[in-house]
């Protein structure tokens, strides 16, 4: 019985290590990725394929049902405070898992985690694209920290 | 049966009472999924709206659902500022006019009608051809009509129209009549924006001319933050994103929805203890019933059984009762809202909720019968056969 509840619980730390093994990326590191002709660094590209987490400001650019996103260092709704949103790079595009399930506030940060893409990309719907998030799942940020571009970074992530 | 049969009067009440509650919470689900399904499928394929300054929920609410007054007005030049800028892909003008028979008015270009790659709606004439993009020196007078705004006013491709006699010098003429949409557009009067201005006397003397909004679809979607930003920093305009005011709409109806479900588990508590209720006054009223059949020889678990299967039966009976009339006030609530402009509810949409709400009424009568069945199952013969008197 002992030993069942042992592995139980073992299972459920795994579980939630696995849930939190994405590696965390900044807006300032996809701006220092960029490269000319839409190309970003290696190391960028090293994150592609695999879930990630990114934190930011939702701008429902797309449906209402937020089955698509843009996650942005600032909000959209600030209009007379912080700096002009610069656009491709400072923007991920999120393609969310069906079914986001939050209650939208425009002022807070949420962490969305999924698959990560980087380079151009054209969406026959949402056009050109350097970053996206693919298969995302949502959920409010608390005490998130918006690292502006120029800061110094987090440590670095392991892809 | 014959046990039901017994009580009928009794029975059919508690199957109707379990009918109520179940219908209200079908009713109620229904409506208020539908009413946001509604938005959703109905809302605008353009990111941004640029409008007047004032409320973000009245522009959107006005423009693309046509409910709410029309946002005071903006300049044609706006439109042109926001055509000519670079990062933006195709800017359709609106203008917001009066109404027909209390369909709405909208003037706007061809533009609107248009199919890109991009868009999920697609218009298609069922009769007739679109208006003619016409000049402001001649203006064509021509009107395409909506699916439901031609039905609900019966004018028919070629008919000539007005309301109200400042408007009896510019009748309008119906040039066509769009497939249904499935949106807000099925409840719209279209015409073209120099058949507006030159209908509307204030506009007719302007030298710019009136707009209540313009749709945005940025060439990058990565843009539309400091294209809403810029258009809101402006002293005249304000811009907006449909997908955002109608996710705070969703906000407070979530809000409503959270204190209706708490209303509706009171309504199924209540339900339950009124089952309950009825379903041990029975089996105390049946003491001697059941004490006969045990002397009989029936044993106690066939009249355990007996008992739940009553609950289990007047249950069932009321929720397949409770389903019919759950969407009977769908259907009611759903004409009431289309009736007012409101949003497009299907009130007889089936899903997980239907079979859901079924099992979920017959496994609380099959515990509410629970108790009073252990109460037959330990009627003892000796006491309850005894003489009355």
């Amino acid at each position: 019985m002992t030993s069942w509840l042992a592995l139980v619980v073992m299972l459920t730390f795994a579980l939630a290590a696995h849930g939190d093994e994405a590696p965390r990326l900044t807006f300032a590191q996809l701006v220092d990725s960029i490269r000319a002709n839409f190309d970003v660094t290696q190391q960028m590209k090293s994150y592609a394929g695999n879930n990630v987490e990114i934190q930011g400001f939702i701008i429902p650019a797309g449906p209402p049902d937020l089955s698509f996103f843009l996650l942005s260092r600032v909000s959209a709704l600030g209009n007379y405070c912080c700096e002009m949103p610069t656009g491709q790079d400072e923007t991920v595009y999120v393609f969310a898992a069906k079914g986001v399930r939050i209650v939208y506030d425009p002022l807070r940060v949420y962490r969305v985690r999924g698959v990560f893409e980087a380079g151009k990309h054209v969406d026959p719907t949402y056009g050109v694209s350097m970053f996206r998030v693919r298969d995302a799942r949502v959920e409010v940020a608390a005490g998130a920290k918006i690292f502006r571009v120029g800061a110094p970074p987090p440590p670095p992530a392991k892809p | 049966m014959r046990y039901l049969q017994g009580r009928f009067v009794a029975s059919a009440l508690t199957a109707v009472s379990i009918a109520l509650g179940v219908g209200l919470v079908i009713a109620s689900v229904l409506l208020t999924r539908g009413v946001k399904q509604s938005f959703v499928d109905g809302t605008t394929d353009y990111n941004l709206i640029v409008g007047a300054k004032g409320s973000p929920t009245q522009l959107v609410l006005n423009v693309v659902f046509r409910m709410d007054t029309a946002t005071p007005n903006i300049l044609y030049r706006t439109y042109g500022y926001v055509r000519d800028d670079a990062r933006v892909d195709v800017a359709v003008p609106v203008a917001m006019g009066d109404a027909f028979q209390g369909v709405r008015y909208v003037a706007t270009t061809p533009a609107y009608f248009a199919a890109f790659p991009w868009r999920r709606k697609t218009f298609a004439i069922a009769a007739g051809r679109f208006f003619r993009d016409d000049v402001p020196d001649h203006p064509a007078y021509e009107a395409v009509l909506g699916a439901d705004a031609a039905r609900r006013t019966g004018l028919r491709v070629g008919d000539r129209f007005y309301e109200g006699e400042e408007m009896a010098e510019y009748p309008l003429t119906v040039a066509g009549i769009l497939r249904s949409t499935g949106s807000a557009d099925d409840q719209a009067i279209f015409f073209s924006l120099p058949s507006y201005w030159a209908m509307n006397e204030v506009a007719r003397k302007m030298q710019i001319k009136p707009l209540t909004a313009v749709l945005i679809r940025a060439k990058r979607m990565s843009d539309l933050p400091s294209l809403h930003r810029e258009y809101n920093v402006s002293a005249e305009t304000q811009a907006v994103f449909p997908s955002a005011v109608l996710l705070q709409i969703f906000n407070l109806l979530t809000l409503a929805e959270d204190v209706l479900a708490m209303i509706l588990a009171i309504v199924a508590i209540v339900v339950a203890l009124y089952l309950f209720v009825s379903m041990y006054s029975a089996t105390l009223e049946r003491k001697r019933e059941i004490a006969t059949m045990r002397a009989l020889g029936a044993r106690r678990g066939t009249i355990l059984a007996i008992v739940l299967l009553e609950s289990v039966a007047i249950t069932f009976l009321g929720a397949v009762l409770g389903l019919g009339v759950g969407h009977g006030i769908a259907y009611v609530g759903s004409m009431l809202l289309a009736s007012r402009g409101g949003p497009i509810v299907n009130p007889f949409a089936v899903g997980a909720l239907q079979p859901v709400v079924f099992g979920s009424v017959v496994i609380i009568g099959a515990l509410a019968g629970l108790l009073p069945a252990c109460l037959a199952y330990r009627t003892e013969v000796a006491a309850n056969l005894a003489p009355l008197s």
